[in-house]
């Protein structure tokens, strides 16, 4: 017997909503010409646009977070110091690619990995944040455009080698299933 | 025949001055008509209950508003004059419980930073050609945060060129920032 809800009241009714498409009703079929989206990827690639003040202003406020990291007040939760450093990392991973600093992207994305399942801010874990900051902070001053090269992979490579030593250290005591 | 975007109305939200230019840049040479700018989601939700727009593309990370909190006006407060508006998140998040917490409050469809013309184009496209149901819930009001993808059939490819179209396909998705495992084509594709 096919008994809708077995009888019961429905408990979290769901309205489904088929808007208006406007949009499409303005702008037509067809999409994009390939001559349309190539002149655009051109215009994102050869823009002038100087990304050093802005990459300051997140690394100040990335090492002004580790430094709180470093001496917390009582009420700082923990969850709250990562996230102070994490998020001026994301912006630097976010922006660096887009004003052709793709080396400063690769590095804060693999800094933004490692903060994401750290479960503590001790001195290891602040040292590798200094040593991101510092890579970083090379990178804006020498400015070193696209993905720096071999130069570039070695930087990354080092920095990486030392997350993952630092989490061979702490393999007994960090859950790695875990969601922070 | 190609898409017109002449008498399109885009409100760009991004508080970091040289990219919201970029962004404007590259709206632009895609055609589009009108492009409104606001620093942050507080100027953002102002214009947009004053020229309300036919799409929001918005920062997630502003202050003192931020971009969840701009969907979030545009989807429930009385006097948005479209909760439907399509609304693209830019981010450098790419973390799964953080995407989960922008899908959750309305957005249309995510952008990883760093992208391309082509990831954005690609969102567009989503938008114009297979725009999301709405869901009205106790909890959650916005886009149908499920969107069904066509499975391939099962069966042989009989004709040499749809292998062709695959392989074409294929080099479409790869991006051109260097950033191939960044970009989410869909929320649920997570």
């Amino acid at each position: 017997m096919d008994i809708k809800h077995y009888n019961q009241a429905p408990k979290r009714d769901a309205t489904f909503i088929t808007p208006p498409n406007l949009i499409k009703g303005k702008v037509g079929s067809g999409g994009l010409s390939e001559q349309i989206l190539r002149r655009a990827q051109k215009l994102l690639e050869t823009h002038t646009a100087d990304f050093a003040p802005l990459a300051d202003i997140y690394l100040s406020r990335m090492m002004e977070s580790i430094e709180k990291a470093e001496n917390p007040d009582e009420d700082d939760s923990l969850e709250d110091l990562i996230t102070a450093i994490l998020l001026p990392c994301v912006q630097l991973k976010a922006n660096g690619a887009m004003f052709h600093y793709q080396l400063i992207t690769r590095i804060a994305d693999r800094f933004v990995q490692f903060m994401e399942v750290v479960e503590r801010l001790d001195k290891e874990t602040i040292e590798i944040a200094k040593a991101y900051h510092s890579t970083i902070k090379i990178v804006v001053a020498g400015k070193i455009k696209g993905d720096g090269g071999k130069q570039g992979d070695a930087l990354v490579d080092e920095l990486n080698g030392a997350c993952m030593r630092y989490f061979d250290k702490h393999r007994d005591t960090i859950d790695f299933g875990k969601n922070i | 025949m190609t898409y017109s975007f002449q008498t399109t109305k885009v409100l760009l939200v991004e508080d970091n001055a040289p990219m919201l230019e970029l962004l404007k840049g590259i709206l632009q040479s895609f055609g589009i008509g009108t492009i409104i700018t606001a620093l942050d989601g507080e100027e953002g939700f102002v214009k947009f209950c004053q020229h309300n727009p036919d799409l929001v593309i918005t920062d997630w990370m502003m202050t003192p508003c931020d971009g969840i909190a701009l969907s979030h006006k545009i989807r429930n407060e009385k006097k948005s004059p479209n909760q439907y508006v399509p609304i693209i998140l830019m981010t450098g998040f790419s973390e799964k419980k953080r995407v989960f917490n922008a899908r959750d409050a309305g957005i249309t469809e995510f952008l990883v930073k760093p992208f391309n013309t082509r990831d954005l184009y690609r969102r567009l496209h989503q938008i114009i050609e297979r725009p999301r149901q709405f869901v009205r819930c106790e909890e959650f009001f916005g886009p149908d945060r499920r969107r069904k993808t066509a499975k391939n059939l099962d069966g042989l490819m009989r004709r040499k060129e749809d292998s062709k179209d695959t392989d074409e396909t294929k080099d479409k998705t790869t991006t051109e920032t260097g950033n191939n495992d960044a970009p989410l084509t869909d929320i649920d594709f997570l």
